[in-house]
């Protein structure tokens, strides 16, 4: 599958503290790419500059094969829609006045602006003033702007941010739409993991600025996979009879993990445990769920 | 082309022009305030009389004229956070000349009415100076030219600077530099900005400390100091797109 967007080495330097350090992004063609990272993560620095709205201090940018640079960037960004942190409007203009400037500086028809609005389900409101508009439909109407001209590639900088769970569940399902039906890719962001999860195909997780996670959301899922935790009186006796059975396992906080097992398999172990007099306290089965693995990924592990 | 009609465009409903027609309205009264008493030496020099003294006028009033429009047209970007957006659909440089022209064409009209009103008044207070086209055209050209090189300053700054008093402190205090200058020396005159509707004023005031008596002339174009004001302007307009051109959003 063909990259959409490529970026290599990508850096940049606020001061002496570096926004983004070395980034390695590929985000495949047809896909909802999810970008995902807590606060301050940079986010919102990669997707400028693959606008080319913020300058790289060092690294490449590839979109459609073409690597960007000052001159070739408005030529390239015309097949591209973006919304990008707080939303940008005219609040003394209607919503379809506001999609009206994008349309001319893109040299749409005004039908273009028709068909966004129905698809975002503005075209009551669309004679509102933008600033009487409530969050929602601002939000609305951004990610209308970013639909003008069916663009091949779409960067959407935290599109649900501040939306009611309703809100968030509608523009999901806009964004979740568009790769089947308009063959849009789509770079999303967001600091919640369960957000991608319900939109994303494909993600990459960024930490303080550094690339920690890229690839299909399915490994990051399979990760997740339960463990048997377990508590005996003599730790490091029982870890020995399960190593001598070809089991690894790791102590952690007074117990031991291991992977899981089925049952059979499981009772026969604690038969040797009980001839080893060593006595079993508690058995539990742990899930990891995707946030423990976000969290851990990001190295925002909160340790008690 | 499309950049200017979509300026005009985003200022729909935003009356700019409100706030300029108050401004010259109150530069006319102030100019007619000049003519109240009107003997026949003043009639005989009527469009003299109005040249200089709607020359001091314009060093109050233009500057401020000039800063709020400025000031207007940018305003609405920084208001709606719509750099991030325009940016990736057209050039920043092409929006500050979009930016520049549609104000520049509010400072001509302006020019255009204040000529206009010049004329009105000379025939309804009876001037008995013949009137002068060359010397009124060429009042109308410098009034716009020294009004869009300060627009030019100011539409930079209201730009780069998201808080709009910047502009306004600039405007103002240029406004009372140049009223303060016109009684420095022309040498430090050529140096400030503001001054320059005085600088290249067509009309002298010659005052006779003798018999008191202040008599008005014209004088030929100071050609110097209006290639330096060009060049000036050449300068502050593409430093400010410059800098524009390379802020980061
Ligand atoms: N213009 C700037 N000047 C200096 N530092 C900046 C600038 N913009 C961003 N930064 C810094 O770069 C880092 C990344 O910021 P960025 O806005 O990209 O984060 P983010 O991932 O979008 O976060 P959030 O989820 O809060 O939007 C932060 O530490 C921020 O302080
Ligand atoms: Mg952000």
């Amino acid at each position: 599958m063909a990259n959409i967007i490529t970026t290599s080495g990508l850096c940049k330097q606020y001061g002496a503290a570096m926004g983004v350090k070395d980034l390695d992004l590929s985000v495949p063609e047809g896909v909802i790419y999810g970008f995902l990272g807590p606060n301050g993560a940079g986010k919102s620095t990669t997707m400028k500059m693959i606008l080319g709205l913020a300058k790289p201090t060092r690294g490449t940018i590839t979109v459609f094969d073409k690597q960007v640079n000052r001159r070739n960037r408005l030529a390239i960004l015309k097949e591209t829609g973006s919304l990008i942190e707080a939303l940008s409007f005219y609040a003394h203009l209607t919503g379809k006045e506001n999609l009206k400037i994008i349309s001319t500086l893109k040299e749409l028809p005004d039908s273009e602006i028709d068909r966004v609005l129905k698809f975002v389900r503005l075209e009551d409101q669309k004679n509102k003033k933008a600033g009487q508009y409530s969050l929602g439909m601002k939000q609305r109407l951004g990610l209308a702007g970013a639909l003008l001209g069916n663009p091949r590639l779409l960067i959407l900088d935290e599109p649900t941010n501040g939306l009611d769970p309703a809100g968030i569940q509608e523009i999901r399902e806009l964004i979740c739409s568009l790769p089947k039906s308009f063959g849009i890719t789509v770079m999303v962001s967001s600091h919640l993991l369960s957000e991608i999860d319900q939109m994303a195909g494909h993600i990459g997780v960024i930490s303080k600025g550094e690339l920690v996670f890229q690839d299909r959301l399915s490994v990051l899922h399979d990760r997740s996979e339960s463990r048997i935790a377990i508590r005996t009186l003599d730790n490091i006796a029982a870890g020995s009879v399960l190593g001598s059975q070809g089991i690894t396992c790791q102590e952690q906080e007074g117990y031991l993990l291991i992977p899981k097992l089925n049952d059979n398999q499981l009772a026969g172990y604690f038969m040797s445990f009980l001839k080893e007099d060593i006595g079993v306290v508690c058995i539990e089965e742990r899930k990891k769920t995707l946030e423990d693995i976000f969290l851990e990924l990001t190295g925002m592990v909160v340790k008690l | 082309m499309k950049g200017i009609l979509l300026e005009f465009y985003k200022i729909r409903r935003r009356k700019i022009w409100v706030i300029i027609l108050v401004l010259l309205g109150v530069q006319c009264l102030w100019g007619l305030w000049a003519f109240r008493d009107m003997n026949e030496k003043k009639l005989s020099q009527g469009y003299m009389q109005c040249l200089y003294h709607f020359t001091v006028l314009n060093t109050i009033m233009m500057p401020m004229v000039a800063a709020i429009t400025a000031s207007k047209i940018c305003d609405l970007e920084h208001k709606g956070q719509t750099f991030k957006l325009l940016m990736t659909v057209m050039p920043a440089g092409k929006l500050f000349d979009a930016k520049f022209i549609c104000a520049s064409m509010y400072m001509v009209a302006v020019g255009a009415a204040q000529m206009i009103f010049i004329i009105v008044l000379g025939k309804a207070a009876g001037f008995t100076e013949p009137f002068p086209p060359g010397y009124l055209f060429y009042y109308f050209v410098i009034t716009i030219f020294v009004t869009v090189v300060i627009l030019s300053i100011q539409q930079a700054f209201s730009l780069l600077f998201s808080n709009q008093m910047v502009s306004f402190v600039i405007g103002i205090t240029g406004s009372f530099a140049g009223l303060f200058s016109l009684f420095l020396p022309r040498n430090i005159q050529r140096g400030i900005l503001w001054s320059y509707y005085g600088v290249l004023m067509p009309v002298r005031m010659n005052w006779d400390s003798q018999t008191r008596i202040a008599d008005l002339q014209y004088i030929p174009v100071d050609w110097s100091s209006f290639w330096l004001l060009t060049g000036l302007f050449a300068v502050i307009y593409f430093t400010g797109r410059r800098c524009f051109i390379r802020k980061e959003r």
